[in-house]
């Protein structure tokens, strides 16, 4: 049985330095999973990875297509968005702008997109001609998320999405990929230090350390894993 | 007065026409591309060559000036700074190299000696007291139709906005979609472009000499240095700072002093304030 995103034995490099090692992991369509890991762990190589960004080996297959060897803006028109850790926003652009550059791969979506983004994110709508250097961080989590789904993307890939963020905007940011996945049935991969708000939002935790796989379940499973209590919920 | 303010205004937007080039790859690509000058004095030739020697109408020369620009664009791109990307020095000696091999292939081909384009345009037009010849007015005015349409490409459409975004944030616009490669090719192929443009307006403006390169050059990076990068706008405002001060120091000093104070001014920003008056704080 075929599963939506396929990961098998992904390892990457910096230099020679390994940042990830063999890692393996799979996600069925509409599910949402969370990547739990300590700053340093990998998770932001392990996201890059997936888009091409850094030297791999191993495989990676979105609905059985090997996304090795393609570029990063072809895996976008593949059908994968992705949210960065530090945005990655066009600071001296709009807001709307800057969801324009989004549309890059899917240019006939524009309006339909635009108005699914505003109405996730009506702060986006009055914002629309601010100049993103002048935002706070929620905005720009709303941006940067905005922009990923621009492209109209099946998967969508979310680095730490709440980090540094305010409680109530996290709830706000937890509550859209809900609806995401609910409403357009998106597949989404999260990134969380937080295996407590990861918990409220995914469905099975992958747990990464120094660029391994450790531990993996259900939420359900997980829930009461003396190991994982231990090192993620003490703070 | 009349007159300083007339030639000012036409000097300076031939001025921001040369460096708009400029801007744009140091801006898109972060490379310093000292050939720069030497697509000036190349376009110039390129356009003596077909419309002075092989008799071809002023308006084809000019555009085949421009496409061969673009072309020169293109191949130091793909040839030059595509394969030493990671390394700006060798980047900016390559190019500086290759700004000294075009003089010498120039006066190989044309000699040493300076030449004297013909006006595009033939005629002089009298405002007030000033006498201004129709072909500096022409080349005025083309450069400003040139940027503000350069303007607007880029604010208007996807392309224009994702070589924004590539200045910006090479990363975000990556996984936007925006295949970076490509994006340097057409701002090469843009630049290579205007440069020729520009090199045909300013060679009729001074005279044509395989050393021509230098002034366009200095004037071009100035701007940049003055004006900040990414910002069409910075580019217009400081060009005329720099056009309006070479011409009042003409006028009311010695001729002699005409890039002095360029020279100046581009020191003074470094010291004071390094990203440019319009430069934007890097993130
Ligand atoms: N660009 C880079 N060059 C070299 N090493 C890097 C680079 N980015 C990350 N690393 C290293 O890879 C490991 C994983 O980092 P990262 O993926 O950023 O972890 P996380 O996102 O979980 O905090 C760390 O040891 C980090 O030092
Ligand atoms: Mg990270």
């Amino acid at each position: 049985m075929m599963d939506f995103l396929e990961i098998d034995k992904l390892s990457a490099f910096y230099g020679k330095a390994k940042a990830l090692h063999e890692v393996s992991l799979t996600v069925k369509q509409g599910e949402i999973i969370a990547i739990i890991g300590a700053n340093g762990a990998g998770k932001s190589t392990f996201l890059d990875s997936i888009m091409g960004l850094t030297k791999t080996e191993g495989d990676i297959r979105l609905e059985g297509q090997s996304l090795i060897g393609r570029s990063t803006p072809q895996i976008v028109e593949s059908g994968v968005g992705y949210a960065p850790e530090r945005f990655n926003l066009f600071p001296y652009m709009s807001v709307y702008d800057n969801l324009l550059v989004g549309a890059f791969t899917a240019r006939t979506d524009i309006e339909k997109n635009i108005k699914v983004v505003e109405n996730l994110f009506p702060r986006l709508k009055e914002r629309r001609n601010q100049e993103t250097h002048t935002q706070s961080g929620g905005e720009r989590q709303m941006v940067s998320l905005g922009r990923a789904l621009m492209s109209s993307p099946r998967l969508l890939i979310v680095d730490e999405p709440t980090i540094g963020l305010a409680p109530k905007i996290c709830i706000e940011i937890a509550s859209v990929l809900k609806r995401l996945r609910d409403e357009f049935n998106t597949t989404i991969v999260i990134t969380e230090q937080n295996a407590n708000f990861a918990m409220t939002l995914a469905e099975r935790l992958y747990v990464l350390e120094s660029g391994s796989i450790k531990i993996q379940g259900s939420v359900e499973e997980l829930k009461n894993d003396p190991q994982l209590t231990e090192a993620y919920f003490g703070h | 007065m009349l007159e300083i303010i007339i030639q000012g205004v036409l000097l300076s937007g031939l001025y921001a026409l040369i460096a708009v080039g400029f801007t744009l790859i140091f801006s898109v690509g972060r490379v310093l591309n000292l050939a720069y000058g030497a697509y000036i004095m190349v376009a110039g030739y390129i356009y003596f060559y077909f419309s002075q020697l092989l008799g071809l109408p002023p308006i084809a020369g000019l555009l085949l000036a421009g496409i061969l620009g673009a072309c020169m664009g293109l191949l130091k791109y793909n040839l030059i700074v595509k394969p030493l990307k990671a390394d700006h020095i060798a980047v900016e000696i390559s190019t500086l190299i290759l700004a000294v091999v075009l003089q010498s292939a120039v006066i190989l081909c044309f000699g040493n000696s300076a030449k004297i384009l013909l006006p595009i345009i033939p005629g002089v037009i009298h405002i007030g007291n000033a006498t201004v010849t129709y072909n500096v007015l022409v080349a005025t005015i083309a450069s400003w139709l040139i940027l503000i349409g350069l303007y607007l490409f880029i604010k208007r459409t996807h392309v224009g906005r994702a070589m924004m975004a590539v200045s910006m944030d090479t990363k975000g616009a990556s996984i936007s979609g925006v295949d970076i490669d490509k994006i340097n090719m057409i701002t090469w192929g843009i630049s290579g472009f205007l440069g020729a443009i520009a090199g045909v307006f300013f060679a009729s403006y001074t005279q044509l000499s395989p050393t021509m390169w230098v002034a366009p050059l200095i004037i071009a990076i100035a701007i940049v240095i003055v004006g900040g990068i990414g910002s069409i706008i910075g580019t217009l405002v400081v060009a005329h700072i720099i056009g309006f001060m070479e011409i009042i120091s003409v006028a009311l000093i010695s001729p002699q002093l005409r890039g002095v104070f360029t020279m100046l001014l581009i020191i003074l920003v470094l010291v004071i304030r390094p990203k440019g008056l319009f430069g934007r704080e890097e993130l």
